[in-house]
């Protein structure tokens, strides 16, 4: 990370926070193991949210699809984290380009995720070596703390990224439902994708949460601070992140480099983390149950429209090849023969109007007035793009490429 | 008549607005707009020095970066980059900072239909926020044409799965004299000309210009909101 160009602290600056840290003050006034200000904030759209650490600012976003397993693998769903650093969060950051920091924040973030089994993988699974569900999240950086007196530019570094990014991932995961789905049919293959609005989806069986700790060491390794902000982290001598979860079982150590750290420090870090881990826990799930207690109270209020729409909602089916349609599948069709024959479902209007008098609205009288605009004035940046049919063009494209599931 | 569409609004109904200022710290303007469900943030750098490669040095240049929730950028994507590209910098005033770039960046963190619209309406108060010279404000809407012919503004997406086609419009706010209390509604409207359509599917001439009609009624209402909020919200400011 220390490629790019950082803020370089004066000698007296240095001395100053150092100085300070061995009395236990720091710049920002904080005490030495306190965490910046957490903010969890929900989407309106299940699996995604919003983590304020500080000034830092990450998006979470958790989606799923229905793939088929890897080979070694074939009773067991897949989970795969994407992070880039987004330009919004700083102009030097290249989109499509993930930097050397980068990597390290997905991977820290992947490796306390999902090498620690904090999601049971196997429940994913539909159809053993057929149909799994293939979860992704991804990670937006949208704010990486700002302070006003640091040109741009200088002070491009992780800046404690990975404990907000892993915390927006957490949350996201938490709140995911992934459609319901039944196996059934003659030779017991053939999967049904349940509509959300006919059957709730479910969510995803989560065992622990895994939280990333930061810890910065200072002096000879036996000053450290957890969370650190840019100016400590350009005074430090050396940085590790723990996972953790509230039981206490670790699940990844991140010490890349940096000064050497007396083992009974890091075993001291382990339970400095451990109390912060179980304290993130409390809070994350208390955010998630007032959300899902919220949702569910819409879900109440919403009931009529969504019992109108009920009869009409097809479940999307996937059906062995005979019929060969393949116009609307956005999984992709597996090899051995197996097609998914997806009917968008088609919501019947069911109240029509005869009367199309558009503007006898009473809630904007505005839009009575009337004024018609002569055809001169649209020509100039007028677009024709009609060859793709209306559905494509509305249609979000969520391409997942097969090629990065395995990388991972 | 009421309750024409599967959310009860009525055709030429909005959904509620709202727009944040700055709620990014670093970026030098930012927005986060919501329209309903589909809720666009957008952050403004610049301008900073030097062009990029095949632009005009003797003008600021703008450069967009659309960053979708989910997934790699694609073709919608980039088409949408441009569109906004084209159209910021024909609010803009490019004479003011020569050879600068302004890049805007734009994440979608909800889509529930009128994307495209959102996004504008994004880019424009993060650009105001950001203290961008600009002509005036760009207020976009979309336009949704059903297949008996009917028009409804400010898709969602279960409607636009149900569209026959829609335009995607952008108008220049509506002007505000300050002479006269009673501003001539209709002379200043056929003032305002149109500075983006963008349109999807098959729609006759009538359903199109009844589209740019419905739309530019919509426009100074969106146009209203969008003077409010960026006027209140301007003291608080450093």
């Amino acid at each position: 990370m220390d490629h790019h160009q950082r803020w370089h602290p004066t000698v007296n600056e240095r001395e100053f926070i150092e100085r300070a840290l061995q009395s236990d003050l720091r710049v920002d006034g904080r005490r030495p193991f306190d965490f910046r200000r957490l903010k969890i904030l929900f989407g309106r759209e299940d699996g995604s949210a919003e983590v304020q650490l500080g000034d830092t600012r990450v998006m979470g976003y958790a989606t799923a699809q229905l793939v088929q397993p890897y080979k070694d693998r074939p009773n067991e769903g897949t989970l795969a984290i994407f992070t880039e650093f987004s330009p919004m969060a700083d102009p030097a950051f290249e989109p499509g380009r993930p930097g050397e920091s980068a990597i390290e924040l997905g991977r820290v973030v992947d490796r306390g995720l999902r090498e620690s089994r904090a999601v049971d993988m196997e429940s994913l699974c539909v159809v053993a070596g057929k149909h799994v569900w293939s979860v992704r999240v991804d990670l937006h950086i949208l704010d990486n703390g700002g302070e006003l007196n640091v040109p741009d530019a200088m002070v491009l570094s992780l800046r404690n990224l990975i404990d907000a990014a892993n915390i927006a991932a957490l949350a996201a995961l938490s709140t995911f439902r992934r459609p319901e789905c039944t196996v059934g049919g003659e030779d017991g293959q053939q999967v049904t994708v349940h509509d959300p609005e006919v059957r709730d989806p479910l969510p995803l069986t989560i065992h622990h949460l895994p939280i990333a700790v930061t810890f910065a060491y200072f002096g000879e390794g036996n000053i450290m601070v957890i969370d650190p902000t840019y100016k400590e982290e350009a005074v430090m001598g050396g940085r590790m992140t723990a996972t953790i979860n509230s039981n206490g079982d670790v699940c990844s150590i991140q010490k890349a480099g940096g000064e050497g750290v007396m083992s009974s420090v890091i075993m001291q870090c382990l339970r400095i983390a451990s109390v912060k881990a179980a304290d993130i826990t409390s809070k994350i799930k208390n955010e998630v149950n007032s959300y899902t207690s919220a949702k569910a109270l819409q879900k109440v209020k919403r009931l009529p429209a969504s019992a109108l729409k009920k009869d009409n909602a097809p479940d999307v089916a996937m059906k062995e090849s005979s019929d060969g349609a393949l116009e609307t599948q956005s999984t992709k069709p597996s090899s051995d023969g197996q097609q998914i024959n997806k009917e968008p479902p088609s919501v019947v209007e069911d109240n029509k109007q005869e009367d199309v008098e558009p503007m006898l609205s009473e809630c904007n009288p505005e839009a009575q007035s009337e004024t018609r605009l002569t055809a001169g004035g649209s020509d100039e940046t007028q677009e024709a793009i009609s060859p793709k049919s209306l559905k494509d063009a509305v249609k979000p494209k969520h391409k997942i490429k097969k090629k990065q599931h395995s990388k991972s | 008549m009421e309750e024409s569409r599967a959310d009860g609004r009525n055709p030429n109904q909005l959904r509620p607005f709202s727009c944040t200022r700055n709620p990014l710290d670093r970026a030098h303007g930012s927005a986060r707009w919501a329209q309903g469900d589909t809720i666009v943030l957008a952050a403004v750098y610049g301008p900073k020095p030097g062009t990029r490669k095949g632009e005009n040095p003797e003008k600021a240049s703008i450069e967009v970066v659309w960053k979708p929730m989910t997934g790699q950028i694609g073709k919608q994507e980039k088409e949408y980059e441009m569109t906004l590209k084209r159209t910021l910098q024909s609010i803009c005033l490019l004479t003011v900072h020569p050879n600068t770039t302004t890049s805007v960046i734009l994440q979608v963190v909800g889509n529930d239909g009128s994307l495209l619209p959102c996004a504008i309406n994004a880019c424009c108060a993060a650009l105001v926020f950001a203290g961008i010279p600009l002509k005036h404000l760009a207020v976009a809407i979309g336009c949704g044409v059903l297949e008996d012919g009917e028009v409804i503004l400010d898709t969602n997406k279960a409607e636009e799965q149900q569209l026959k086609s829609f335009a995607h419009l952008v108008f220049p706010n509506s002007r505000k004299s300050a002479s006269s209390k009673e501003p001539n509604q209709k002379e200043e409207d056929s003032e305002r000309g149109l500075i983006t359509s963008i349109t999807h599917g098959v729609m006759s001439e009538e359903d199109y210009f009844s589209c740019i009609e419905r739309g530019l009624a919509a426009s100074s209402r969106i146009s209203h909101f969008m003077r409010t909020t960026l006027q209140k919200q301007a003291p608080g400011d450093v």
